[in-house]
Formats: structure tokens, sequence, C-alpha cells
């Protein structure tokens, strides 16, 4: 029997994260309530060091759970194996980073086919090629990650992600290495086919006009939504 | 093929994936690759080597021997019926062989060397040919003029004493006439017991040179080849029987040389080996190195969904690749040696020699390659379990999720097994692949754990905040998480070269020591029992009596022990030498000096009753004989019975007259015999005005001198410590590989460092001495840790291994203490150069 509402795919029960350094643990999480309704956006604001990508990335099953619990769709992710974690990233949720993070030794074509291999899926050179289309990278196909500028670093790192056709699109400051003209268009891709696919999109931001663009907004300060 | 076929299309996405991911960092893995080349090739060279001699030796068996059956004899010639009965049968050929001194008359005093004389009749060589250089032309087959004393001598010594072609020189009590140059001898046998150089001649010139006096040490032979195949060789062996002749034949005749094949493999092979198990730890080094730049990209594929063992596949596939760009080009130069010095071998060992490719030693090396690449690969192989998606966003100290580490622990433990299961196979010696293992294990372990507690120490203490001890201290115990995988990296290479070089030098200081107060300067054998008097009168106005040492000596072969025949005997393969060829036995009342009695007492000084013998302690023990047991020998054709009287310990290294059978006063003195002799004077000019005096006087007589023995000796150990030292600068080099990964990934965070630095006024100079601190004493905690290891394992195999005391030289430990910290540090500085002219505003922003 579900726990949840209907239409939740995501949600957070009382979340604890700390962080280990070497000197201290830091509670970067401090007891998260949070649902996250199917196919819609949902923002996360903060300042630096407030916890938002924390709590990204602990919806995406990066980062442990120190206390509390996270289900998908009524399933609970926070005692996975990091195996089952492996899996469940690789079949849901498609992450945008703010620094890319594309395989320097591979095309952009390969990138893009990466969750696909990783995940033993039928490779289908023509779906991938149509995403980069879509995200304007029509010519970069064989291009290797140094051959493009930012901007289009990120296209590819877009259109890798949504490749899986994931539920839920992680985007972390997916701007924050970007001028104000790429920034706008990368945007506005992200959210086109965050529309396009139907997924769920969680956008990690500091910026307020673009969090304005979500359906929802949560705010976070020192580990807590307020 | 099936399951092959499988497996491929299971792992086709992996292989695919690594060769996508690999592209481009191929320069990442040329020490690493040449680590593998090293010890592959050389086991795999050594291996196809052995394997083409020995097929050789068993088609050339003939040849080598001369004949189909050898026939020899020491001291006396063969009994007549023995020679009239072959001569009825067959084709015969008589060889007569012994040392002597070959003098060269082109200057005053003489140039001697001393010489292995053989004399042949007309009808040698039975079955080959010999092939002389002479004045003329090259020729294929040489004709003996029993009226002209002529001699042919090896190459080597034409350079030794300065002769050419035409010289005359002197031989015994004549003088002879050089007339060419031996290329080929058909059935000349390498062998340890060689001294000199080759001296050719005739029998009737071995008559005239007048060496053959009785008790000489002079060796007969007599090759034969039957008439008839199928000849019953019963009558002849009842002819020999009881006599000192012994009987080779095709089948028996070239075991010692295979034994000494067998042997020299077992030996490079080890080197091989050894330097593959060294070059390891360049492997690992060099994986270790690779896998820290690729910490990003594994965070990326197991953020994208990778699991931890496709990402370990991805990794093995690729360090596969890498260790098949090793082996393959190894093996394929290993099995080309035979082929390169198929001419050479041809020359100097059979008429002719026709390489072959052997699949043992690809196999053998095949898998030591792969066994030995994988060992050292799984463990760095396995951090990849270690990084955790969430690096992308920040360095994670989480808990390490270790599901993997019993699967790597059994991997572990099957490769070991594997490894000893080769080891054991390639050295037929269990005793000895433990060694090899437990020492490399305990290396491993020491390493470790001095490196940890030196970083559990700098963690422990802290000086005043500020400072710029404590900014280093933090620097290195904290922020710099990859110190301790430096300083790990760098100090096996140096307690590598440390351990070797304090082996070398202790070794070397033991020499000097032995040559200078223990062993003697000159051995001076085949003295007549009429001469010893004489040769005493000369050492009486040059280097005093007390200085000579001389023992009688005569050679016979232990037939049986406790009645036991010895071909049935079961004994330790350490002291299977004893039983195998003559023996030098000496007799005398009188205890040998220098010599401690283990067990049993000696005979009084008058003793006149049956026959005793002392024997060497180890070597009793090792043919398992105790006071009481009885040793029956065979000199001149009789047979004696011995009882073990006592045991004594036999000091080798001394390099003194040492017999390992010392036989109480009896008949046996009686015998035809020569004398042995060693001299020993602290001026060295005394010393050679003696020996020049003695054996310019009885040209019989001849002498070596222990230096130039010993000076043989060191110089193949030289030979051996260079390679070794080689692959410990390689193994000290690999680990550029890490600190150069390690400073590319910290680049980022140096920057950082430099950028905070710089806006809180620091200036570049200020910057550069707080690096260059930090990096000087990661160096220097290798190398107090390299000290520490070296010394600690050149300590015990000083002292547990070689017996040999261990000796210290402390400038070398000063220079190699000082390697280290000036090379890292140089290093580090260059590689971080280009850090001190960033924008600190523009870092900053972008960090992060």
């Amino acid at each position: 029997m579900s726990i949840m509402k209907q239409n939740t795919i995501i949600k957070l029960e009382n979340v604890h994260v700390n962080l280990k350094s070497n000197v201290e643990t830091i509670k970067a999480l401090k007891g998260i309530n949070l649902n996250i309704l199917a196919n819609r956006s949902i923002s996360i604001m903060g300042h630096s060091g407030a916890g938002k990508s924390t709590l990204a990335m602990t919806i995406a099953g990066l980062e442990s759970v120190t206390e509390g619990k996270v289900f998908y769709k009524g399933k609970a992710i926070h005692d996975l194996k990091e195996d089952e974690l492996a899996d469940y990233r690789s079949k849901n949720v498609g992450i945008i980073f703010q620094s890319f993070n594309l395989l320097p030794s591979m095309t952009a074509l390969e990138n893009v086919n990466l969750p696909l291999e990783i995940s033993r899926d039928f490779i289908d050179d023509k779906k991938s090629i149509k995403l980069l289309e879509t995200v304007g990278l029509k010519n970069r196909v064989s291009h290797y990650p140094h051959e493009l500028s930012g901007g289009e670093q990120q296209r590819v790192a877009i259109a890798r992600s949504l490749i899986s056709s994931p539920e839920i699109l992680i985007a972390d400051e997916p701007t924050g290495n970007l001028d104000k003209k790429n920034s706008k268009e990368v945007i506005e891709l992200i959210f086109q086919l965050q529309k396009n696919h139907k997924s769920t999109l969680i956008l990690v931001t500091h910026d307020k006009s673009l969090a304005d663009l979500c359906d929802e907004t949560i705010t976070l300060d020192n580990g807590l939504i307020i | 093929m099936l399951v092959l076929k499988k497996l491929f299309l299971e792992n086709n996405f992996f292989l695919k994936l690594s060769i996508k991911e690999l592209r481009g960092s191929f320069n990442e893995f040329k020490i690493v690759i040449t680590s593998i080349f090293i010890g592959v090739f050389i086991i795999t060279a050594v291996g196809s080597l052995s394997q083409n001699l020995k097929y050789q030796i068993d088609n050339k068996r003939s040849e080598l021997l001369g004949g189909t059956y050898e026939l020899s004899t020491t001291y006396q010639e063969f009994p007549r019926d023995v020679k009239n009965w072959l001569e009825q049968n067959g084709k015969v050929s008589q060889i007569v062989e012994m040392r002597t001194m070959l003098s060269s008359l082109k200057s005053l005093p003489y140039k001697r060397r001393i010489v292995e004389l053989k004399a042949v009749d007309e009808n040698w060589p039975l079955i080959g040919e010999i092939r002389i250089k002479s004045e003329k032309k090259t020729s294929s087959s040489i004709k003996i003029n029993e009226n002209i004393d002529k001699i042919f001598i090896d190459e080597g010594l034409k350079k030794q004493l300065n002769i050419s072609i035409g010289d005359i020189v002197k031989l015994g009590n004549i003088k002879v006439k050089v007339e060419g140059i031996i290329i080929k001898e058909p059935d000349r046998m390498f062998s340890f017991a060689t001294f000199g150089s080759r001296v050719l001649v005739s029998s009737q010139t071995l008559k005239n040179t007048g060496l053959m006096v009785p008790g000489s040490l002079v060796k007969y032979k007599l090759k034969f080849i039957p008439n008839d195949k199928r000849l019953e060789l019963s009558f002849l062996n009842k002819l020999i029987e009881g006599t000192n002749v012994s009987l080779k034949n095709i089948q028996n005749s070239t075991n010692n040389f295979n034994t000494f094949i067998e042997r020299t493999t077992l030996f490079i092979s080890l080197v091989g080996l050894i330097t593959l198990l060294i070059s390891g730890v360049g492997i690992s080094n060099g994986v270790k190195g690779y896998l820290i730049k690729k910490i990003k990209n594994i965070a990326i594929l197991k953020s994208l969904g990778a699991k931890n063992t496709q990402v370990f596949k991805i990794y093995l596939f690729q360090m596969l690749f890498i260790f098949l760009m090793g082996i393959i080009p190894a093996l394929i130069f290993g099995i080309s040696i035979p082929f390169l010095f198929s001419s050479l071998i041809g020359d100097k060992l059979f008429s002719s020699f026709q390489a072959k490719i052997f699949m043992e030693p690809i196999f053998i090396s095949c898998s030591f390659g792969f066994v030995v690449c994988l060992l050292f690969t799984i463990i760095p192989l396995s951090k990849t379990y270690e990084i955790k998606p969430i690096h992308l966003i920040r360095i994670s100290r989480d808990k390490i999720y270790n599901e993997y580490s019993n699967k790597i622990k059994i991997f572990i433990i099957f490769l070991i097994c594997c490894l000893c299961f080769l080891t054991i196979n390639l050295t037929s010696d269990i005793k000895l692949a433990f060694y090899i293992f437990v020492s490399l294990f305990i290396s491993l372990i020491m390493l470790t754990l001095s490196t940890n507690l030196f970083f559990m120490i700098l963690k422990k203490i802290s000086f005043k905040v500020g400072t710029i001890k404590e900014t280093i201290r933090k620097s290195i115990v904290d922020r710099n998480t990859f110190s301790k995988s430096i300083v790990i990296s760098f100090s096996i290479g140096l307690s590598l070269l440390i351990t070797l070089n304090i082996v070398q030098e202790s070794l070397d200081r033991k020499i000097y020591n032995t040559i200078n107060q223990e062993a003697p300067d000159h051995f001076f054998i085949d003295i007549q029992p009429s001469q010893i008097e004489d040769i005493k009168k000369i050492a009486i106005n040059s280097i005093g009596t007390n200085n000579l040492n001389a023992q009688p000596m005569l050679r016979g072969r232990i037939t049986k022990l406790n009645n036991v025949n010895v071909e049935n005997l079961k004994v330790d393969k350490e002291v299977q030498w004893v039983l195998r060829r003559d023996r030098a036995f000496t007799w005398g009342n009188t205890k040998p000096k220098n010599n401690k009695l283990i067990s049993g007492e000696w005979w009084s000084s008058d003793y006149n009753g049956p026959l005793l013998v002392s024997i060497g302690d180890k070597i009793a023990k090792g043919l398992n004989l105790k006071i009481g047991d009885k040793i029956e020998f065979n000199i001149l054709g009789r047979n004696f019975v011995a009882k073990i009287h006592n045991t004594r310990e036999i000091i080798w290294e001394n390099m003194g007259i040492n017999f390992i059978f010392f036989l109480s006063d009896s008949k046996i003195k009686n015998a035809p015999h020569t004398w042995i002799a060693t001299s020993k004077n602290q001026n060295k000019v005394m010393s050679a005005d003696f020996v020049e005096k003695v054996v310019s006087k009885f040209s019989n007589i001849s002498s070596i001198s222990v230096e130039e023995s010993y000076k043989a000796i060191r110089s193949l150990l030289k030979f051996l410590i260079i390679i070794i030292n080689t692959i410990a600068f390689v193994t000290l080099i690999s680990g550029i590989i890490v600190l150069n990964s390690i400073l590319d990934v910290s680049k980022k965070d140096k920057l950082y460092e430099v950028a905070v630095f710089k806006i809180l006024g620091a200036n570049p100079k200020k910057i550069i001495s707080l690096w260059f601190c930090e990096y000087m004493t990661i160096g220097f905690i290798s190398s107090l840790i390299s000290i520490l290891i070296g010394c600690s394992v050149s300590y015990i195999l000083l002292n547990y291994l070689f017996n040999i005391e261990f000796y210290l030289n402390y400038i070398t430990l000063i220079l190699f203490s000082l390697i280290l910290p000036i090379f890292i540090t140089i290093f580090s500085l260059l590689k971080m150069l280009n850090l001190f002219y960033s924008k600190p505003l523009k870092v900053l922003r972008a960090h992060y």
C-alpha cells in the first residue's frame, strides 16, 4: 500500500544529512520534509551553504541520508545499497551539473549515449542525434568536449540527462558557468524538454528569476525549509 | 568456444567503453609498459634460449661427446686390454687434458697464463670438425704434424699474453710455435671448472713438454665409435670393473651441461621474476596515478548510474589492454633471442644451430606477466569502489561501502596462489619460492606500517597556530590528502636502491677484507713431491715459510657410503655435486689450520691404524653421514674404505686450501701424487717475486692469482647488481607517475591556495618557500622511511642469508636521503610554476 498521495513522485521525511570533513561534521540538512509531485517543476533556493545541492543530490541518490526517509514513488531509496542506487539513477534520474561533467575522451554523441550503454539499453544513434539536434548541436555530434563552448557542453549534458527519458530531471545550478545569453537559452531548453519528456524538474538555483519559472519554489536556510 | 563467445558478448560493452575511455591516455603508461616488458622479456628470452639449447644438445649428443662413447680416467693411462678391445671394435681417438702454464717470451719477466691443455691424436675428432684460423687461411681441418711442436690457442689467450700467430711461446720445458687460433672445437663443452683458455697440441708435443710426470693431474679420454651400433659392451664393462675408468654414453654424457643450463636458466629466470615483481610496484604506481586522474570520470560514470562492478570492469579491461601492449612485444622479442644469437651459439657450442619456437616458455612468461600485472593492479583498481559520484560536488569522506572487499580478497588470494604455483614450477624449489614471497610481503608490510606511523605522529603533533611549521604540517596531513601516496610510491624504489647498495657495499667490504686479510695471494697446483722442499727454501728467502701452506693431494671418486653404491643413494640436492665427479683428497695426522672441529676428535699425531677420514660438517649432514659411518672411494683404480672420525667446519670464503675429505696418514701417501700450495704476503712485490721464482724454476707448476679470480667474480656480481639497480631506478622513476598525477589533480586546490595567499598579501616568494618546505618535508619523510626499510631488509639479508657483516656507508646513505627531497621539490615546483601568475580574483570567482 502506497504511503504517498497518488501523484507524489518524491517524498522526504525528516531527512538529516551530515557531511564529514577531516576537521568537523557539518549538518547540511536538519530535518527536511518534502513532497514533490510528478511532472511538475520545483526550484530549490537559498544562499551558499544552505543545503540546496545536498538536498538535490539526496533526491538523486548521490548523497547518503544520515537520518530520515526518502521515497521514490513510494519505494524507500534511503536504505538502498550502492549498486541499487546506481540502478535507481540510471533508470529514473537525469542530472545536469553546473560544471557539465562530460567525459573528455568521448564525442558529444558518445557522451549522450553513455547512460544507455551503462543501463545496457538498446542504443539508437538516431534518437541521440535527434536529441542533439533538439538542443541545437546538429553539427557538433562528433566533436569532443574540448572542441565545444561552455554553452554547447551544457547542451550536451542536457541531452545526456534526457536520453534515458528519466522521470526526474535534476539541474544543479545549470547556468552557473555560462554567460547571460547562454544561460537564457539553456534554461529555456531545460523547461521545454522537461515539458516534452513529461519529467519532474528539480532546479537548484540562487537566481529568483529562474526560480519563478518553476511551478513551485522552496527556500532553504541553514539546512531547513523556511 | 560458446563460453568464450558468451563471455565476449557479455563484456563487449565494457570493452568498447574501455577503449573509448582510454583514448589519449597511452602516454600515461609508458613506464608501466616498460616495466612489464623488461620482466616478461627476460623470462621469455631465457626460457626460449634454454629450451633451444636443450633441444640442440639432445640432437647433437654424439658431436658434443666426440663419439658414441667416452671413457675417462685420471692420473693413469688406460689399461692396454681396454684400448685393444676398443681398437678391435671401432674407431678410437685418445685425448689427454691437463692444466699448465703458457709463457710468452716477448718481454721479461715472462707473461704467464694458466691454460687448459688438450693433446689429441691423429684420429681426433671422430665426429664434427675443428676450425682454426692460421696465417694462410681459415681451415676447416687441421693436420697436426708430429715432428714440429706447434700449438693452437683460443682468441682470448692471444690478447692475455699479447701474442699472435707465428710467435714462439714456452710450454713446459720446450718452446713451441703458435700455429693458429681455434675458432671451433667440436667436443668442447662449457664448464665452470674451466680455469683458463684452451691450448691444443698433438700427443707428441705433450710428451715433448715433459709435463707428464707421475702424479700430475692428467685426464685421459678415449672417444669411441663402434663399427656395429648394436655392439654389446658387457665385456668392456668387465674390463673396466674395479678400475678408475668411467664410461659415458650419449644418453648420460650431457647431464652436467644440462644441469648447468637448468641452473643458469633458473638463476636468470629468478632475476626476471624479481624484476617483474619489482616492476609490479611500478605497474601499481602507474595504475594508481592513472586512476587518480580518472577520479572525476569515474564519478561521472557512477552519477549516470554505472555500478561499481561496471566501473571496475571498464578499468580492468583498460589495464588488460595495457598489459598486452607490454607482454606481446616482450614475448616476440623474447622468442627472437635464440634466432638472433643462433650464429654465435652455433660457433661456440654447436656446428650448426637452428633456433625453434617453444610454447612452454611463452606460456610460462605470459602467465607470469598477467598474474603479476593483475596482482599489482587489482588493489589500486579496487579503489574505484571508493570513489563516490558525489565527488563531482565535493570530496566525500563518508565511510567506504566495502561490498567489494570479499570478492577482491578472494581474487587476490587466487592470484597469489597462481604466482606461487608458477614460481614453484619455475624454480622447482618450494623453499626458494617461499623466501621470495615472504621477503616481499614483509617489505610491503613494513612500508605500509612505517608510513602510517609517520603520518599518525604528524597528525598528533601540532605547532603554534599561524606558524610556517603548523601550516606545512596541516597541508601535509589535512589538505594534501595524497601525501601518503607520494611517500609510498617513492619509498618502494628508494628502499630497494638502499638495500641493494648496502648489500653491495657489505659484500665488497667482505671481499676486500678477505683478499687483504684471509685469502692467500696465489694458488700453486701440480707440485711434484720432490719439488715441495725446494719451494719451501724459496719461501724462506722471500715470503717466509709461515706464509706458505701446502698439502698433498690426490683425486678420487666416492663409490659407496655405508656399503651402498652412490648411484642408489638419495641425498640432499645441495650436496649432490660431491658424489658427481672426482673429488680431491688430502692426508696427514696434523689438524689443518683454521679448521674448527664440529663433532668427534682429531686422531693422534702418530696414528697409524685403519684409515680414518675427517669430513666437512655441512657435507656430512647433506649426505646423512655421522661419526663411525664408512666412506668407500676409488683412487688410482684402488678402493679404500675410511671411517668417519670427526666433522669440521669448512669456511670456503677464506679461499684457502679446503679439503672436504681429510684422511689419516696411510699407504696412500706412497701413491704418485702432487701437492697444492698457497702463498701470502702483504708485500705485493715480494709475493709476485716468489710466484715468478717458483713458476720459472718449475715449468710443470701452475699458479692462479686469487685476486684475479675474485675480480672475475666481482665483475659478474656487479653486472647482476647493475641489472637489479636499473630496475630499482625504473621503480623509483615510476613514482613520478603518481606525483605527476597527484599534482595535476591538486592543481585546482593549489591554484585556489595561491589566490587566497595573494589576496591576503603574500608574495610569490613566500608562497614558493612555503611549498618548498612542504615538498621537502614529504621528500624527507619518504627518505627516512626508505632508509629504515632499506637498512632493516639489508641487515636481515646480510645476517641470515649471506652471513656477512652489515656495513653502512654513511656518505652514500646521506646522498640517498637527499635524492627524494630534492627531486620531489624541484619537480613539484616546476610543475606548479605557472600557478603563481594566476589572477586571484578570477580564480576565487571560478572556484566551485
